[in-house]
């Protein structure tokens, strides 16, 4: 089941500002991606993160490459 | 009633959200976990919901624990009353498609962490009752329309403002919740023990 949190990775950022120039370069891709508040189990300045499915993590990852300040990707569980 | 449920092989946290939905209908619920840290948080779960746990390691990948409701049921029934808004459901109304004013990015931001959050309430909002730039968030396209349309599925009331929606010319593209009009929103309004206005 792709609803299950164990198959979405989080990008956590160091503040929002960072997490909304993310979604805009993310939105240009068009790779599926929601912004969510920061999970209570994992501790982060900014108080949202992108998630996204974990099958699209190479995709993210180059897509950001450069273009926005990431602090951590991980898994969202 | 007894249940057991074989949670070996599960990650992270399929085995505490099994445990706890069965700790709603059970007196008693035998879990068997693989690893020593999924123990650890079913134990936790368990003293947190007022149990008697008791843990087993049978062997080195299967731990068994059983955690019995104490009949002091005092905590929990506490616990539930607290959680249940006095004189009626809970109301969440929201007026604009941002949330705060200053600065309407950082408002968007805001309004869809709001309504994701919203789906891990226990209970529910009976209700979320849209107006003005608020109906935006329910049509197709919308960033929350996947929480919406969940929030729907699991019995929560949408009701969108249908004067608004005709305003914007949006009401053909509503995707998640009914076209509402004043006497129900009202209504909704008054019958509500709790309003929430992010």
């Amino acid at each position: 089941m792709m609803d299950q949190p164990e198959n979405y990775d989080v990008v956590l950022f160091n503040c929002v500002s960072h997490a909304i120039k993310a979604e805009k370069v993310l939105k240009a891709t068009g790779l599926t991606f929601k912004i969510i508040p920061v999970p209570r189990h994992i501790s982060s300045d900014c108080g949202v993160c992108l998630r996204f499915p974990r099958e699209q993590k190479g995709a993210v990852e180059a897509a950001l490459q450069g273009q926005v300040e990431v602090r951590e990707i991980r898994p969202l569980c | 009633m007894t249940k057991e449920i074989d949670a070996r092989g599960l990650s992270c946290p399929q085995p505490v959200v099994l445990t706890k939905k069965a700790l709603e209908t059970e007196r008693e619920v035998i879990v068997f976990v693989d690893n020593d840290i999924a123990a650890e948080n079913v134990k936790r779960l368990g003293a947190n919901m007022g149990c008697t746990v008791t843990v087993e390691q049978q062997d080195a990948n299967t731990f068994r624990l059983a955690l019995l409701k104490s009949s002091d049921t005092c905590a929990l029934a506490v616990e539930e009353a607290l959680s249940l808004p006095a004189g009626g459901p809970l109301v969440v109304v929201i007026g604009e498609n941002r949330m705060g004013r200053g600065n309407d990015e950082l408002g968007y931001i805001l309004i869809r962490s709001f309504i994701h959050t919203l789906l891990s309430l226990d209970p529910l909002p009976e209700a979320l009752i849209f107006f003005n730039t608020g109906v935006k968030l329910t049509v197709r396209g919308s960033d929350v329309l996947d929480d919406l349309q969940e929030l729907e599925a699991k019995g929560v009331k949408l009701l969108v403002c249908g004067t608004c929606a005709s305003f914007f010319d949006i009401s053909r593209d509503i995707a998640a919740g009914g076209v509402s009009n004043m006497y129900d929103i009202v209504e909704t309004m008054k019958n509500a023990g709790k309003i929430i206005a992010p």
